[in-house]
């Protein structure tokens, strides 16, 4: 019975130092992980979006509030500052939308007017060789320049962005994430300053 | 034995993963080049030399019957902790590591100092006994992986070094190069060993 007795003690109290231990690591090693992460999953796409920056856009990122979602937990948004000697020349952000077989991950540029100045797919999951070109510059740099208006459509349907061909609904997609971007600026603009 | 006998015999007489024919997955899995072997070792050295000094200190402490779990767990703490570090300071070498990081925890080298060495000895030796096999099994890893990045790319660490014209050998990158190359090593090592014994 001692020997029981023991065991457990002996075990428990190794668990639980080990847990604590780690729990502290986590939090001591969240921000910079958190860093790490954003600079190499979006880094080269803001990287491709924005242009004649000096600052650091990951590091200044700022973190907006975008109302809750369903349960009740806030949605938080990560804003990607660029800054050239303090003056801010861009934002970038991601945004997105489903595409034909899932989500479509877009991260969108604008230069401080509100104008795009470059998009770059981040993640999707479309067909190779067909929806899956949606990441190809020839269909991406499409989008510089526009703005909120009726040019911000398919061909099909009277704006300028000419689809990729045999892949509609991804085209869709990454213009409705586009879109839903583009909505969101003014917000953000007001809220980064 | 004196603490510098522990820690010298992890070098060469008991070098893993040569002598000591442990941990042969990480060794056969990550060596494609110079950098991603030296990462490996260090990781699994940092591991290695603290379960053995926490081990060693709790050797009178964890009952006999229930060691195994109780090395588990503190083998998998020290994981945890370097697969942390790692992602939030070193992350290319995180992601080309991927999931040969949390396996360190099956790593039976680490294991088995814990169970063959670190429980029955006291703290010093233990740490010497880490270092050693530590350092030993990064150099063999380093070397392995090197050997392979030349043959196999042409580059070391990186660094373009053969001439121009080499065509490499890209088999060597290949699950069988590593093979070949341990192969290869091991057979080096023995036939020094019998030259320095006399035979």
């Amino acid at each position: 019975m001692r020997d029981l007795i023991k065991m457990v003690v002996v075990l428990t109290a190794i668990c639980g130092v080990s847990g604590l231990v780690l729990s502290y690591t986590n939090q001591a090693t969240k921000a910079p992980r958190e860093y790490q992460l954003l600079k190499y999953v979006k880094g080269p796409s803001i990287k491709a979006v924005l242009g004649g920056y000096d600052n650091d856009p990951i590091k200044d990122k700022i973190v907006l509030n975008m109302g809750k979602d369903k349960k009740g937990k806030p949605i938080l948004k990560n804003i990607f500052p660029a800054r050239k000697g303090g003056k801010l020349v861009g934002l970038a952000y991601g945004s997105a939308a489903t595409g034909y077989h899932g989500p479509i991950d877009v991260m969108v540029g604008f230069d401080p007017k509100g104008k795009i100045s470059g998009i770059s797919i981040m993640t999707h999951s479309e067909t190779p060789g067909l929806g899956a070109r949606i990441v190809e510059p020839a269909f991406t740099k499409q989008f510089k320049g526009l703005t909120l208006s009726g040019d911000l459509n398919l061909t099909a349907k009277g704006g300028k962005i000419d689809s990729v061909s045999g892949a509609t609904h991804s085209s869709e997609g990454t213009v409705e994430a586009v879109r839903k971007a583009l909505e969101l600026f003014p917000t953000v603009k007001k809220e980064v300053g | 034995m004196s603490i510098s006998q522990e820690f010298t015999k992890g070098l060469w007489k008991e070098i893993p993963p040569f002598r000591l024919v442990l941990g042969l997955c990480p060794t056969l899995a990550v060596t494609t080049a110079g950098e991603n072997g030296l990462g490996m070792g260090l990781a699994t050295t940092f591991v290695l030399v603290f379960s053995n000094l926490l081990i060693s200190l709790l050797r009178n402490v964890i009952p006999n019957k229930v060691r195994i779990a109780a090395f588990i767990v503190v083998i998998a703490s020290f994981v945890v902790i370097v697969e942390l570090v790692m992602q939030a300071y070193v992350y290319p070498l995180y992601k080309v590591l991927g999931i040969f990081i949390p396996l360190i925890v099956v790593n039976c080298i680490i294991l088995g100092r814990a169970e063959a060495f670190a429980s029955k000895n006291k703290l010093l030796a233990s740490i010497a006994d880490g270092l050693g096999m530590g350092i030993g099994f990064t150099i063999s890893l380093t070397v392995l992986a090197s050997v392979r990045e030349l043959i196999g790319n042409g580059t070391l660490f990186g660094a373009h070094v053969m001439w121009s014209s080499f065509q490499p050998f890209s088999i060597m990158l290949k699950p069988p190069g590593a093979f070949l190359c341990l192969g290869l090593i091991l057979g080096f090592m023995n036939f020094v060993s019998a030259r320095q014994k006399g035979h």
